[in-house]
């Protein structure tokens, strides 16, 4: 309601009020950008002087660190298989849940809801035995395979969400017309899920891309490393202790997120509302 | 028809429930298996073996089962002429001529000490001559227990006999269980939960944890989307903004953000001491304002879940009734109060659930801002569970004790959403299929 000449309300009041509880977080990302290209004096927060050498990360790697561009093609190979095989489960699952006459659904559909919220953590410890005892602790694989399955339930109750608003119609007149069952998802429905695809594998790219604890348990070691990953650590070594290096870093991880979200701002609003986080 | 409808839909679902077998059901099951083993770095996950080892004596010592003879026979070395001794004996490089002596003479014989034994040894005509070779010749005879390994069960009873310790059923049952280097089956990661003054800590904290960044989670989200409803159209998507900025960064560098803002060298520090005050760092200097950082850590996050989902249940409002109240004199306050709030009793209800399950077993910003500091006093149940079994300083994970925390937080986590399902009505949610019913 944006009638602010209203006689019984003024909206100022309300901006201040609003506005001051923003403080902290428009001087943090306000920060993060001015502190990558300055140096300022400590005691002050002015910047003193221009400089790109918090950007050296970009060119040059310490001898025996690991490259960031290792990292981020990590980074982009977890976040994007991982989409891949959320994307593939659940537009089938999702479809069976949302239309298909089939045994145990309502047991199914449970299931998925409890699964939504189980604990983490729960998982982990015996994921983690087992990842080593099949060789693929401290690979890619694995921690993408697990991060994809965590996820599921999440991708099948959105997509079976997406399923739910394609009208009945539709499916009955390609079953009246002798299409089968099959055949009407492939050619009719799936085409008119398409937004919501896109949605769910933007939001899924980002999760992937954002994800710090499963790449830190399952996949440590240096030529593994994701960002997250990279970054935690950097900011955990006290030897060298640079909040401008760690921004520039940390600006750069999250540019990708930010041009995706201004993108997809629309679609992606539907998913965040479903709520992942706590 | 309707069966191969149905015989589609598991098709479809296979994948899926695949998945959900190897990553959700197998580990669940093997985290109920292990929370009733001692499992750990110690034990590994296969099997062990069977060390006697001095610091086991020493505990044997503290406790009244064995008496001190029977313990310092148990930690004695003794020796004996055996087959398999000489052929040791042999392999050491001792004298061929000597050992057929030994063997001839003495073999068979058991001595509770070496004096014994060398005194025997010294009626042989073909003993080493020089006192000290005399000696050394003794070891490969000698037999002890303590810290030699077995694989088998049955290598370690025999060995047990050999030493020549009289030992009663119960007393040797005893010695095997303590031996043993691999897991075993217990329930004594529970007791041991329960009785450590630790768990209640924990405990408590993770109550207060839920609690106050549940109230500020929806308290907060509650003032966004209602002021933002308000504001022109402009003002309003630009605070939205600004308040999602938390939940789609990175949370490494939404924390990082945090500390600069509130470590010693940060923001907050910078500007108190314009006005003459000390550095201070928030995120780890008391427990009091470790708590306020992690609570505002969460909770800037969390805020926006409850801005999100209110702005849409306020804006499915009819305007109309706004209206009409506006014409009826109603100012803003009262709006809120017999309007929109009345509207907005389920949406707060399925946030309240949903946000409490969620923050009862996250533990990423915590690990990632204090890591359960200053002196373990933010530290939360999951974030224990963890550490327990996945990441310590000591190095000592113990996968059976935080499997049984966990086992904990899995019990609470399946009651609650089955609790949830009941109170959101999912029959509502799931509607039969019109095709073929």
């Amino acid at each position: 309601m944006s009638n602010e000449n209203s006689r019984n309300f003024k909206s100022w009041p309300v901006t201040v009020i609003l506005s001051l509880f923003s403080v902290p977080i428009l001087v943090m990302y306000l920060y993060l950008i001015v502190d990558t290209f300055t140096n300022t004096e400590p005691g002050s927060l002015i910047p003193s002087e221009f400089t790109l050498e918090h950007w050296r990360f970009l060119w040059h790697t310490d001898p025996g660190a690991v490259s960031i561009w290792t990292a981020t093609a990590n980074t982009f190979i977890f976040a994007s298989v991982m989409t891949l095989v959320i994307l593939s489960v659940s537009l089938t699952a999702g479809y069976a849940l949302s239309r298909l006459n089939m045994p145990f659904r309502r047991f199914f559909l449970g299931g998925v809801l409890t699964l939504h919220a189980f604990p983490t953590v729960t998982l982990v410890i015996a994921l983690f035995i087992v990842l080593q005892m099949v060789g693929l602790y401290n690979t890619l694989t694995g921690v993408i395979l697990i991060k994809s399955a965590l996820m599921l339930p999440f991708g099948i109750w959105v997509m079976k969400g997406f399923y739910d608003t394609v009208p009945w119609e539709i499916e009955m007149a390609g079953v009246q017309d002798g299409a089968s069952r099959f055949m009407v998802w492939h050619k009719l429905v799936l085409p008119q899920i398409k937004p919501g695809l896109i949605a769910l594998g933007v939001f899924s790219f980002l999760e992937g891309w954002s994800e710090y604890v499963l790449p830190q348990i399952f996949t440590p070691e240096a030529d593994v490393q994701v960002l997250s990953v990279y970054l935690a650590s950097l900011i955990a070594d006290d030897q060298k202790f640079d909040f401008n290096l760690f921004k520039s870093i940390g600006l750069f991880y999250v540019i990708p997120v930010v041009l995706l979200y201004l993108i997809f701002q629309n679609k992606l609003m539907n998913i965040y509302g479903g709520g992942s986080k706590g | 028809m309707r069966q191969r409808i149905g015989l589609l839909g598991l098709g479809f679902m296979t994948p899926a429930l695949i998945m959900v077998v190897v990553f959700f059901l197998i580990p669940v099951v093997m985290t109920g298996f292990f929370a009733f083993t001692n499992m750990g770095t110690a034990t590994g996950v296969s099997g062990g073996e069977y060390l006697l080892t001095p610091k086991i004596i020493k505990h044997f010592e503290a406790g009244d089962q064995f008496d001190k003879t029977t313990i310092n026979a148990l930690s004695s070395t003794s020796y004996s002429v055996s087959d398999a001794a000489l052929a040791k004996a042999e392999k050491a490089g001792l004298k061929k001529k000597y050992l057929q002596e030994i063997g001839k003479r003495l073999n068979g014989k058991t001595y509770a000490k070496r004096r014994d034994f060398i005194r025997d040894l010294k009626k042989l005509k073909s003993r080493p001559r020089n006192q000290r070779a005399l000696i050394k010749s003794t070891e490969s005879f000698s037999q002890s227990i303590i810290n030699k390994r077995f694989e088998t069960l049955e290598g370690f009873k025999i060995a047990l006999q050999n030493t020549g310790v009289d030992l009663q059923p119960v007393q040797t049952d005893r010695v095997i269980e303590a031996s043993y280097t691999g897991w075993v089956w217990t329930t004594e990661n529970f007791t041991t939960m329960f009785n450590k003054p630790d768990t209640w800590f924990v405990a408590a904290n993770t109550v207060i944890y839920v609690i106050l960044v549940l109230a500020f989670n929806i308290g907060f989200g509650l003032f966004l989307a209602l002021t933002t409803f308000y504001l022109p159209s402009g003002q309003s998507a630009f605070f939205r903004a600004v308040w999602l900025l938390p939940r789609i960064s990175p949370p490494v560098l939404y924390v990082l953000l945090w500390k600069w803002l509130t470590w010693d060298t940060g923001f907050v520090s910078t500007i108190l001491g314009w006005f003459g005050m000390a550095p201070y760092n928030f995120m780890l200097g008391s427990v009091e304002s470790a708590w306020m950082v992690v609570v505002l850590i969460n909770g800037f996050v969390g805020a926006s879940l409850g801005m999100i989902l209110f702005s849409s249940a306020i804006q499915a409002i009819p305007s109309s009734i706004l209206y009409a109240s506006e014409v009826d004199g109603a100012n803003r306050w009262q709006q809120v109060r017999y309007i929109i709030l009345p509207q907005l009793r389920w949406p707060i209800l399925f946030t309240t659930s949903y946000t409490t399950l969620s923050l009862l077993t996250s533990f990423e910003y915590i690990l990632l801002s204090t890591e359960g500091g200053p002196g373990g006093s933010t530290n939360v149940w999951s974030l224990e569970a963890y550490y327990t079994a996945l990441n310590n300083y000591s190095g000592n994970l113990q996968y059976g004790y935080g499997a049984a925390m966990a086992l904990v937080l899995v019990t609470i986590g399946v009651t609650v959403s089955l609790l949830y399902l009941r109170l959101f009505k999912f029959d509502d949610l799931v509607s039969r299929p019109r095709i073929e019913s």
